[in-house]
């Protein structure tokens, strides 16, 4: 277990690509509020199969802030109405996640007056740092519905728990995909409820070191942190730039980039004492606590060659993504894809009907004239040019060989496990293979597969645990059938017995007898 | 808003701008060097030769892919019969004859591409197994070679190398001895078997600086080919620097135990087709090792394959045999280098 972390050095990623930027449309035209859609989708899906449980029926009253949806267990998190209005329907409905996967959506249906439960507001300075406790930061990270606003949806709970010791908190402000904003502009405009956040955060996980990542491209931001950080004269946060390589700002890959540490396969920033945590996520805890405001809100950066005016937009949850692009000049006719995330990661929306989730970070037009292929798919010539880009140390050209052969063991052996889907092997594979596919239908395969090994391993010991009672049984009966078979086999024991017990019967006959004629004699004798 | 049904593909949405045809192409532009050295030492037969090579390979081509019921046009883009056809003309005599091309051509594209499934499936390198399997079916014709232009006492015109690759016929003025001159590799061959001492032999007009006369040039062309290939990103820097290196570790102990029975560094390097199997033949991807560690033991096998073949075997020259003998141990390389994933030290 590593104790510290040296926050001034800067270690190497092997593999990543240097991808174009096209982040200055959308941070050149500022941040500015949406106003609330007519209806909002809220899903509650919060990540992975993980639904919340409703607590409101169609035709109830809700008031903005409320909460909606719990969690079934622990695991989850909560969910609250990001409009005041009256829920309308509550039905299955297509999500902002990857397939626009079908799950369970409030409709809310705005009455426009935009009005907050009672809101409980405390100004956060040093002094109430200092007095609040742990538990109670991490109570408000669970009540403010707060999930990582970087695109995997973990909920952020689980990361604090007294029983990790954590010694950095690693600010997570690298925001590696080209057109996405949404991170860098909330830096620019929430410095010191960033800085409050990361206090709060510090102190939840008992880091005793923040380090805030931030990419080498972008402006003043570390100039305008730094500042601040020194005339509150905060010690322990320091402000890092990383360089701009893509997929710098993945959470095991800032990591090695901060302490040249690897997250063990498999493991998760915790066993190395460290926790990662996006720039919105720590905003959404400085909120809550001072305002009062669950995460019903977050920055979206909309963009794309089809979008009119990009920018970065303060967008309820739940928001329909027509709503947000019709607030940006959006041209339908020329969209090829619309993409929720990132180019490099993104999902692809069939319709604009879909609300945005808490993880929605960014939304992307894009004409087919960007988004088509450069050439034919052909082939893989095994050129490994895939090998040199992979930041997860893969041989993507062998994964992608044993997947088209179906042998996914092999698969599996070639450490498929590790691949973090960035999709910077088909990024630079001249044969235009989209590789992210098959790694994807690989590893839900696999699981299957798992599930049903599994499944018939199961079947399998019980099957063997039944016949070898069946088994202990049949030896049982034989046991006492051989035990009888003996006392009744042998001829002439039978015979021995026979005659030792016919001997004790006429024995006793025989004395019987004389006891009574010695009986009879006494009593003639006595009546003489 | 009206719905409409947008385009549902998966990531990466920006698509890069690389394609196959790309890097068979700057493949092709990095041998261009070695080409007009080629020229300049030995005659315009090469352009011939070239010619021919490219005309087989792409009928073996056509006429595969037409059999195999695939997309024709698809796969002539992506220019990889034009490679295989160039490498199998930088390595065979420029005036050796048309049917040399022919049937290395049948077995390059035929059966060491399209019996195995096309391209990217192949074990062997097309190339090579081509010339591998006209070295040894056809001995003589394969044998005659003319000496660099400076040296000869007669150059031969266009006309001339047509003549002698269609009709087998040579202008009176040059000796039938000065065909069979050959290679500086084969006359080291003949020469340590008839026990003469490697400075002997070397003294003799074929030999240059530090490789054959000619030969040395050529070598310095496809040396900075690969650098030009390995600057663009079609190649790494493992496979010929392992070749390199393997070479010169593996001849220097045993130039330096008898310099004058054993054949040293430079001139291993820089004669034959060292340089051109480094750069450019062990470094296909396809027959070759993916992990980064088994690249370079590949190209150190290379090496070694090579050198005992010079040093020891029938054959002057034993780059294509060393490579191929590699592309078959290839799979097992990789089996055995899988590489540690990300996370995986630690753990």
């Amino acid at each position: 277990m590593v104790n510290s972390v040296n926050s001034q050095q800067l270690y190497k990623l092997q593999g990543g690509i240097k991808l174009p930027h096209h982040k200055n449309d959308s941070l050149q035209n500022g941040l500015s509020r949406l106003p609330i859609a007519d209806k909002v989708y809220m899903s509650l899906r919060i990540n992975r199969g993980n639904i919340a449980k409703p607590l409101v029926k169609v035709g109830d009253k809700v008031l903005k802030g409320q909460i909606i949806a719990k969690p079934d267990t622990i695991k989850g998190s909560y969910i609250h109405a990001s409009t005041s209005g009256e829920v309308t329907a509550i039905k299955q409905r297509a999500t902002a996640s990857p397939e626009a996967d079908i799950s369970t959506v409030v409709e809310i249906t705005s009455d426009g007056k935009e009005q907050w439960v009672l809101l409980s507001q405390t100004p956060i300075n040093q002094a109430y740092i200092d007095s609040i406790s742990t538990e109670d930061i991490i109570d408000c990270i669970h009540n403010g519905g707060l999930v990582g606003l970087g695109g995997a949806g973990f909920p952020t709970h689980l990361k604090y728990s007294s029983q990790n010791t954590i010694h950095t908190l690693i600010v997570n402000g690298a925001e590696c995909e080209p057109y996405i904003t949404c991170d860098e502009q909330l830096m620019l405009d929430y410095p010191d409820d960033l800085i409050n956040g990361i206090l709060l955060m510090m102190k939840a996980s008992g880091a005793s070191q923040a380090i805030f990542a931030l990419e080498d491209q972008v402006g003043n931001i570390k100039s305008n942190i730094d500042k601040r950080v020194k005339d509150r004269n905060i010690q322990n946060i320091s402000v890092v730039k990383v360089p701009t390589i893509y997929p710098a700002g993945g959470e095991k890959q800032l990591i090695k980039v901060l302490t040249g540490l690897e997250v063990p396969s498999g493991g998760l920033p915790l066993n190395l004492g460290i926790i990662v945590q996006n720039v919105g996520t720590i905003k959404a805890l400085s909120d809550f606590i001072a305002q009062g405001r669950p995460l019903v809100e977050r920055i979206v950066t909309i963009a794309g060659d089809c979008i009119g005016t990009a920018q970065n937009f303060i967008t309820a949850i739940g928001t329909p993504m027509s709503h947000l692009l019709q607030h940006a000049d959006f041209d339908k006719d020329k969209t090829h894809r619309l993409i929720i995330g990132g180019p490099m990661m993104g999902y692809s929306m069939p319709d604009c009907s879909i609300g945005i989730d808490k993880t929605t970070n960014c939304i992307l037009a894009l004409s087919e004239k960007i988004t088509q292929h450069y050439g034919d798919t052909l082939p893989c010539i095994r050129c490994g040019e895939c090998v040199n880009v992979c930041p997860a140390y893969l041989l993507p050209q062998q994964l992608h060989w044993y997947i088209k052969g179906e042998n996914l063991e092999k698969a599996r052996e070639h450490h498929l496990y590790d691949c973090i889907e960035c999709g910077a092997c088909a990024w630079v594979c001249p044969s235009q293979i989209k590789l992210v596919d098959y790694y994807r239908y690989a590893k839900s395969e696999l699981k299957y597969l798992d599930y049903k090994r599994e499944k018939s391993d199961k079947a399998q010991i019980r099957h063997e645990q039944r016949e070898t009672r069946l088994e202990r049984l049949k030896t049982e009966r034989a046991a006492k059938r051989k035990r009888t078979r003996r006392r009744t086999s042998n001829p002439d024991k039978i015979k021995q017995d026979l005659n030792a017990t016919m001997e004790r019967i006429q024995k006793a006959k025989a004395e019987k007898i004389a006891q009574q004629k010695t009986k009879k004699q006494e009593t003639d004798n006595n009546a003489e | 808003m009206q719905n409409k049904v947008f385009n549902t593909e998966s990531a990466p949405h920006i698509p890069n701008k690389n394609s196959v045809a790309k890097v068979m192409l700057t493949v092709w532009l990095a041998l261009v060097p070695a080409m007009l050295a080629h020229v300049l030492f030995f005659g315009t037969g090469i352009i011939i030769q070239l010619t021919l090579s490219i005309i087989f390979a792409l009928f073996f081509e056509i006429t595969s892919l037409k059999l195999l019921g695939k997309p024709i046009k698809l796969f002539l883009k992506d220019y990889s019969a034009f490679v295989t056809g160039l490498l199998f003309a930088l390595c065979i005599s420029p005036v050796a004859p048309w049917w040399i091309s022919f049937i290395g051509m049948f077995f390059a594209i035929v059966v060491a591409k399209h019996l195995f499934g096309g391209l990217g499936q192949n074990i062997f390198n097309p190339a090579m197994l081509g010339f591998a399997v006209v070295l040894i079916s056809f001995p003589q014709a394969m044998s005659i070679w003319l000496p660099p232009h400076s040296i000869s006492p007669y150059a031969m015109s266009f006309v001339e190398n047509l003549h002698a690759i269609f009709l087998g016929q040579f202008p009176t003025a040059i000796e039938f001895d000065t065909l069979t001159q050959a290679t500086p590799l084969d006359l080291i061959k003949t020469g340590i078997s008839q026990d003469k001492m490697m400075s002997e032999i070397t003294t003799g007009v074929v030999f240059g600086d530090f490789g054959g006369l000619g030969w040395e040039w050529v070598a310095n062309m496809y040396f900075i080919g690969g650098v030009f290939l390995i600057y663009k990103k079609i190649i790494t820097w493992r496979v010929p620097t392992a070749v390199i290196l393997t070479t010169i570790a593996f001849s220097l102990p045993f130039y330096l135990f008898d310099a004058d029975n054993f054949i040293g560094p430079l001139q291993h390097l820089f004669s034959g087709g060292l340089m051109l199997g480094a750069f450019f033949i062990a470094t296909d991807p396809t027959s070759g090792c993916s992990s980064h560690k088994g690249q370079l033991i590949f190209g150190a096998g290379v090496a070694i394959m090579t050198l005992l073949i010079r040093e020891f075997g029938n054959f002057p020259d034993g780059v294509a045999f060393g490579v191929l003998i590699m592309n078959m141990s290839a799979p097992l390389i990789d089996r055995l280098t899988i590489p540690k994933a990300f996370g995986q030290e630690n753990k």
